[in-house]
This record gives structure tokens, C-alpha cells and sequence, in this order.
């Protein structure tokens, strides 16, 4: 049988292994990133109907208190520790917009309704060891899960005159990661509702 | 929600068997060399869009066949890595969106290429030439608990200047610059785009 030998030149060892490392340190760098703080898990999004004329909504009633939904979105009936101070800060986000409080809903041209809930989020994936021809094939394959509690709060302002059923108005919706400290979850409560409005100058007279 | 991860083994595995293959029984006299580069890159277009900011991790590898004095033709492999977090506030059609997000492009060029050098050989050779072929691109969008995911072929080219510097008999340096532009593409949302990046590289050539 013939030999077959492969003549490897000092330099080209050398590189190999410069290479090598090299690689070694970008490579770990797909996902590069940094750890997330329950903050960075808030999510602050808002929608408003194009159609909608806000410079001649002046008043709002507002529910005082926060409608609580069940998986399903029915709602259930109770209270939550963070439900006073989100409704008071939304009025006053609400007032320096330059809208008016009003008690009677019938007197209001808008009217705002705060609704939450709690979901659990599994997350996770199969991390293939290899792609096979047979991908998923899950004999190579470990699956990563992990669960975690979101809250939710929806802010809907519905137009007060409306005479047929029509879309809100506005809504903002806030999620974000409930694992935190309570004065944690109550400061983010108010920068999210503040940011809701930040982020809605035609809510503003 | 969709999560696939390469795992980061997988390219090495890639990367070393081509560096052995070409870099042993393969290369034939002095007509074939190597080149390994570290990248820097500046994302510009819809790239820049994504993540706006310099990838600072990054690597090249280049095997070039002399035709003649003064062309070359050869295969480019190369990984940039691309990322940023932003929290600025993103405009959809009727609304807003703010939140922490975790942006990600793994761009894998994959190309053939064709250069012509100045010079004569074992001098210092200045170079232009054109790449072509594409990029395996892996986008990934992250936005509070919620993750979004793109992995696709995407064709392009790159059109290259540089300059090879020769230090001993069979080993030298590169630097080069190229522009990196992908003709086809989608988002994480689906939506049409190119991405580009300009890139500035340095390593070193080996001739086998």
C-alpha cells in the first residue's frame, strides 16, 4: 500500500493553531450579549386609531379600578397591590395631556379602562447537537426550558360617543417580568405608563 | 416562538477541515496561499438599521490559486458578528413600541473571488479584486420576553482592494477592505432588505 504523507511546514503548524484559538475566542461569540435585569424585560407598546380626532376629546371618565382577566380574558374580580397607584398615575399622565376628569361616564368624550393579567411564559428550544438529514432528530438533541410570570396591563381609551361598536381609540399595552422586588415592580409600573404617553404626543391639546 | 441555535462547535469543525484540507495534501508548489484575517465591521443600509454599531468580532479565511503572475481565483469564508441593545422607541403604522431589545446578525460570507495584483511576486502587491456569492445569514430580534428569528441564504457580492506584504520566504501580511452587499433578503418581520457592511481586515498569508 502506498503511503501518503501530508509535509506540514513549521509556519503552517503555526498558523493552524493561531487560527485555532482565534477561533476559539470569536466563536463563542454567536449570541454575544449581557445579562437582562427584570427592567430590560418591559415592553411598552401603544396603538391608536388614525382616524381618530384627540384635539376634540377633552374629557374622560375613568374606571377606578383595574378590570383583571382570567387565561381566557374574562373577567374575574379582584384586586391587585399595584392597581391604585397605576390608575392614579394614569390620570395624571391624563391631566398633563390637558384632558379633564369628569365623574359621569355619560359626560365624558372618552372613557378609560385598565385591564391586567398574569400569564406564564414557557419558554425554550431543542438545541441540536448536529443537524442530521433527519432534523429534528431528537435522539441528538436536549431540549431547555424554562418559565417565567408576566404581567400584563392594558390601558383603553374608547370614544364616549361612539354609536356603532368601533376599535379604542388608544391603547397602550406594558408587559414586563414580574420576578422583581415589589418597589421594583412599582417603579417600572410608572415609567411604563409614563412612557406610554411619552411615546403618544397626539394624545396631547 | 422560534430558537435555534448553531452550536458554536459546528463552524469551528467547518473552518478547521477546510484549513486542513487546503492547508496539507492539497496545495501543489508554491501556487496556492492562505490567508487568515481578523474583520472589523461597520454595518451600513438595513444592516445599519438592525445594529448600529461596529462588530469588533470577526475572521476570514481566503485560499487563493496564482493562474498566473499577475490573477488569482479563490474561495472566501468569513463570520461577523453583529450586535446591539437598544431601547430606543421603534414607530410601527399606528403606534409605538419601546423596550430593552437584543439585536443579532451572524453573517457567514461564503464566496468565490478573482484578483489581480500589482507588483511582481515577493513584493509588496497591492490588489483589487471581486467576491461573489453570498452570506448564510442568522437574524435574531429580542424584545422583552418575546424573540424573533431569521436564518436564510442570502446572495451578494464584495468587491475588495488590498495589499499583500511579504516578510519571509513563505509567510507575509494582509490588510484589505471590502464592501459587503447582499442583493436579496428578508427581516425577522419578513419585510424586503439588503444588508451591507463595510469591513477593514488584517491577518496573514501563508503559502503551503
Amino acid at each position: 500500500m502506498k503511503r501518503i504523507s501530508f509535509k506540514m511546514s513549521r509556519r503552517t503548524t503555526l498558523s493552524l493553531i493561531l487560527l485555532m484559538i482565534a477561533l476559539a475566542v470569536v466563536l463563542y461569540s454567536c449570541y454575544p450579549g449581557e445579562e437582562l435585569t427584570p427592567a430590560d424585560t418591559d415592553l411598552v407598546a401603544t396603538f391608536y386609531d388614525k382616524e381618530a380626532n384627540f384635539s376634540t376629546k377633552l374629557t374622560y371618565a375613568i374606571r377606578d379600578s383595574v378590570t383583571r382577566l382570567d387565561e381566557d380574558g374574562n373577567p374575574v374580580f379582584e384586586t391587585g397591590p399595584y392597581d391604585q397607584q397605576a390608575i392614579s398615575k394614569i390620570k395624571t399622565n391624563l391631566n398633563q395631556a390637558g384632558f379633564t376628569e369628569v365623574n359621569d361616564p355619560a359626560a365624558a368624550d372618552v372613557i378609560v379602562i385598565t385591564f391586567a393579567n398574569k400569564s406564564t411564559w414557557v419558554s425554550g428550544g431543542c438545541y441540536s447537537w448536529w443537524y442530521s438529514w433527519y432534523y429534528p432528530y431528537y435522539g441528538w438533541c436536549y431540549p431547555v426550558y424554562y418559565t417565567y410570570e408576566t404581567g400584563t396591563m392594558l390601558i383603553v381609551m374608547l370614544d364616549a360617543k361612539a354609536t356603532e361598536q368601533k376599535n379604542a381609540l388608544w391603547v397602550a399595552a406594558i408587559n414586563g417580568i414580574l420576578e422583581d422586588t415589589s418597589a421594583g415592580i412599582a417603579t417600572r409600573i410608572n415609567n411604563s405608563i409614563d412612557q406610554a404617553f411619552e411615546q403618544s404626543p397626539y394624545l396631547y391639546k | 416562538m422560534k430558537i435555534i441555535k448553531i452550536k458554536s462547535w459546528q463552524m469551528f469543525t467547518v473552518f478547521a477541515l477546510v484549513l486542513l484540507m487546503f492547508g496539507t495534501g492539497y496545495s501543489q508548489k508554491e501556487q496556492w496561499y492562505g490567508a487568515f484575517t481578523y474583520s472589523v465591521s461597520i454595518p451600513s443600509g438595513d444592516t445599519k438599521t438592525f445594529t448600529d454599531e461596529i462588530s469588533w468580532r470577526g475572521v476570514g479565511l481566503d485560499y487563493r490559486y496564482l493562474i498566473d503572475r499577475q490573477y488569482s481565483i479563490g474561495l472566501f469564508f468569513g463570520w461577523n458578528v453583529f450586535y446591539q441593545r437598544t431601547d430606543k422607541t421603534t414607530e410601527i403604522e399606528n403606534g409605538a413600541v419601546t423596550g430593552t431589545s437584543d439585536r443579532y446578525l451572524n453573517a457567514f460570507p461564503i464566496m468565490a473571488n478573482i484578483h489581480y495584483y500589482f507588483g511582481e511576486r515577493k513584493s509588496i502587491r497591492p490588489y483589487v479584486g471581486l467576491n461573489a456569492g453570498g452570506y448564510y445569514m442568522l437574524q435574531r430580534f429580542e424584545i422583552g420576553v418575546a424573540a424573533w428569528q431569521e436564518d436564510q441564504w442570502q446572495w451578494g457580492i464584495a468587491p475588495e482592494a488590498g495589499v499583500v506584504i511579504p516578510v519571509e520566504k513563505d509567510f507575509g501580511i494582509m490588510l484589505n477592505g471590502k464592501y459587503n452587499y447582499a442583493f436579496t433578503g428578508e427581516d425577522v418581520f419578513g419585510r424586503d432588505i439588503n444588508n451591507s457592511y463595510w469591513q477593514v481586515n488584517a491577518g496573514f498569508v501563508w503559502e503551503p
